[in-house]
């Protein structure tokens, strides 16, 4: 925790130079940074003598001996930060999350207290580690699609928090990240180059080194991020910038991004070919934002087109109980659109981060799901009965973003629809519905029955999990937060997908820890929108970043949590019993490692710990209905509530 | 091992016909010692604590759970070094790790697993669900 400190005179004796002759002379010092440590002893270098020892007063801070600053020694009355906050603000910027730290003091104490009212738009969120802070914006924008931000201390908030941009990346999930720079003071906290840490995994970074070179550098971050490819932008940000005297500096204007779709003749073309044929299909994706959906909603009802989603695989799908989504009457699509997927005719996909490595991975460092010619799979692409189409060939592909590009072709349709293809249309609508409808309810059918497997017996099994929680939430605006691939993924198939963030999909690079801030980060979204956030919580992922708990409860965040408590790493348990039975050898010990036991963890206990309500541990079944009846009045009364079961191991 | 493959090659005859309607033979060895193994080998973690998992065992009906000798051939065949039954995710359980009176006495246990899947009219959950989607229309 950093304490309010009064500014401190410069110590006349320290041989220091300006920061911004550092910051020109940055290539200098890096130079001199590759001669041996000998001649750097002989040869102070520019670099060097940036650095000094901290003084007096900097280890008193250092050591908490702080004074509080007189009441008459304010001297900056337009600090630097404020105006950086009111760039935020401009941008719709919501939520700041972060772990606290000295090199952004200044942007923090403008959140606090800047603005009428003051902490608001954005808000500061406290995370008790930055990995969660990067998760919390994670599962914001995928529920939103839209960033918020996060501040990060130096070089060690950045390297905390890798691990979720690295999943944030993959994602192409776009946020704000703002580093704090203080090169005066903890020099292991700071660098030269800070962004390159993780060059390789975000989209854009930039060091300004002027207010307004800031104020720029956040636009153009917020710009970059949401421009397809999507994905994590940094900007670093030095102490001194935050504090420094605005005086009449002039804010710019924040001018949006400006996406753009296919030209006019490939709408016109597209929306002459979906009108000739007699049964149009539209494959679908994961969109930018909702309002891609909506539009892509438009066009399905427009031409009357049977349509797939992917929205039990991740966020910004379909409409999963929408009339026209689904198989359809007829099966024989004459011309098949890709909108954000593959299709045998033609795709609109916007470029992803992959396109970006060979400028990005300066490093050369070669992640394997980075790789320019790696395809990841996209949300939903493992099929179940109730989203399952007919695997396409893949036809032409334009890189282009099919949201930006929807109303363009609907222009397009618009203008050319008669009245007579119009009545063509209806009737194929209404034909489609019956079948779809149908085709759902058929697919619901068998899985209730495979659902019912065990339902009586303990430990708990997953299926009724989902399959309890069901009935108490499908009347609320729910968001389902949480990975559910290691918990069997039951919503898939008993659960109606419809809203925009109705399921937030994985972790993005399969790491472990994603659960409770993206959890608590889709909360921040639903607290004042109304809506009711469902974390079904793998016991593994939350040993990594528990203290999102806390977060939850500080902030007040409509989030239930539901323990999937299998009391071990249970892939990985199953990757070692094969092995051990491949080489012949002891099937009896590839627990080892990978169980929680001896002694079990007590998860309703460590929710108590951070101030969260909760029950358990459940095993008894019997009991799962009434707890988890109690979990949701209470979230639905304000309080985040935690539910400990122990479960089936999938 | 020339008997082993020939009963195997007989068993994969025989799975071609439906699982359930395999002739199960009665049980003779241990369920209790055969539950410690269970845990113990963790076969829970593929199959479940009661025999149903990613992998169903419970009341299949499956030609391998047939008698304990089909068993035991089943899991000595498994991803071993040449295995007969090449697997990418059932291990093989060698007799150095697993012996033939622990297997019988798994085979015991696996036979012993009560068949608990209630009439779905039954489970108020199940039935709110179907009924619900029944009447429910989209609702943008």
């Amino acid at each position: 925790m950093s304490s309010k400190k009064p500014e401190q005179p410069k110590d006349p004796s320290a041989t220091t130079v300006d920061r911004r002759g550092f910051l020109k002379g940055a290539a200098t010092g890096a130079a001199a940074l590759a001669v041996t440590p000998v001649a750097r002893a002989q040869e102070p270098s520019a670099y060097r003598a940036s650095f000094t020892a901290p003084s007096y007063q900097q280890m008193q801070r250092d050591a908490g001996l702080v004074e509080l600053p007189a009441p008459d020694s304010r001297g900056v009355v337009r600090p630097g930060s404020d105006l950086m906050v009111q760039a935020l603000k401009e941008m719709g910027i919501e939520f700041v999350a972060s772990n606290n730290g000295s090199s952004f003091e200044g942007i923090q104490e403008s959140i606090a207290n800047y603005g009428s009212p003051p902490n608001h738009m954005p808000e500061f969120i406290t995370a008790l580690h930055e990995e969660s802070s990067v998760d919390m914006a994670n599962g914001y924008a995928k529920a939103e699609g839209r960033p918020m931000a996060v501040m990060l201390h130096g070089t060690l908030g950045i390297q905390h928090a890798s691990m979720s941009i690295f999943q944030a990346y993959n994602t192409g999930t776009p946020m704000l990240l703002i580093v704090g720079r203080d090169v005066g003071f903890i020099q292991a906290h700071t660098a030269d180059d800070m962004a390159a840490m993780c060059r390789s995994f975000t989209k854009w970074d930039a060091q300004p080194t002027t207010l307004s070179e800031c104020i720029d550098t956040l636009h153009e971050a917020y710009r970059q991020a949401v421009t397809p490819p999507t994905g994590p932008a940094m900007v670093v940000i030095d102490i001194e910038l935050q504090k420094e005297e605005a005086q009449d500096f002039d804010l710019p204007r924040f001018r949006p991004a400006v996406i753009e779709g296919v030209d006019t003749a490939t709408a016109k073309d597209i929306a002459e070919k979906l009108l000739n044929a007699s049964n149009p299909r539209l494959e679908t994706g994961m969109f930018r934002t909702p309002k891609g959906i909506g539009a892509a909603v438009e066009l399905a009802e427009l031409i009357g087109a049977s349509t797939s989603t992917t929205s039990t695989g991740g966020p910004m799908g379909f409409p999963q109980r929408h009339p026209l989504c689904g198989p359809g009457a007829e099966s024989n699509y004459d011309y098949v659109l890709g909108l954000e997927a593959d299709a045998s005719d033609l795709s609109l996909k916007r470029p992803i981060v992959n396109s970006l490595t060979a400028q990005r991975d300066v490093m050369g460092i070669g992640f394997g799901s980075l790789r320019e010619d790696y395809a990841p799979a996209p949300p939903g692409s493992e099929p179940t009965p109730l989203d399952r189409s007919p695997r396409q060939p893949q036809g032409t592909v334009l890189k282009v973003d099919a949201q930006a590009s929807i109303p363009l072709i609907i222009g397009e349709l618009s203008r050319l629809i008669t009245p007579a293809k119009q009545r063509e249309i209806e009737q194929r609508k209404a034909r489609h519905a019956r079948t779809n409808r149908e085709t759902f309810l058929t697919a619901l059918r068998v899985a209730v029955e495979e659902k019912k497997k065990g339902w009586d017996l303990s430990p708990v099994s997953t299926a009724r999990i989902y399959a309890e929680l069901w009935p108490l939430i499908m009347n609320e605006d729910w968001c389902l937060a949480s990975p559910s691939n290691f918990s069997g993924a039951h919503h898939r198939e008993l659960w109606e997908h419809n809203k925009p963030y109705s399921f937030l999909g994985t972790q993005g690079a399969g790491g472990m820890g994603y659960g409770p801030g993206a959890c608590v980060g889709a909360a921040l979204a639903a607290r004042s929108r109304g809506r009711f956030v469902v974390n079904v919580q793998p016991d593994g992922d939350l040993n990594y970043s528990p203290g999102a708990l806390w977060t939850a409860v500080h902030h007040e965040l409509p989030m239930l949590t539901v323990m999937h408590n299998n009391r071990a790493w249970h892939q990985e348990y199953m990757f070692l019993q094969y092995l051990a039975g491949v080489r012949g050898r002891g099937t009896d010990r590839g627990h080892i490692g990978c169980v929680l036991r001896d002694p079990f963890i007590d998860y309703s206990k460590m929710a108590q710990a951070y101030g969260m309500d909760s029950e358990g541990p459940i095993e008894n079944p019997a009991l799962l209905t009434a707890a988890l009846d109690r979990g949701v009045r209470s979230v639905k009364n304000g309080k985040p509530y935690l539910i400990d079961v122990v479960t089936q191991p999938r | 091992m020339k008997i082993l493959v020939i009963s195997v090659t007989g068993l994969l005859i025989g799975f071609t016909a439906p699982a359930a309607t395999a002739q199960q033979e009665p049980v003779i060895s241990d369920a209790n010692a055969g539950a410690q193994l269970y845990y113990d080998h963790g076969c829970y973690a593929c199959h479940g604590y009661s025999g149903y998992g990613r992998v169903d065992l419970n009341n299949t009906g499956s030609p391998w759970l047939v008698n304990e000798e089909i068993f035991r051939a089943f899991l000595r065949a498994r991803a071993d070094v040449a295995p007969v039954l090449p697997s990418t995710s059932m291990p093989n359980y060698p007799a150095n790790a697993l012996s033939d009176e622990g297997v019988n006495d798994i085979f015991a246990y696996i036979r012993s697993l009560p068949n608990n899947q209630p009439d779905s009219a039954d489970i108020p959950a199940l039935r709110t669900i179907l009924e619900s989607a029944e009447q429910r229309e989209y609702k943008p």
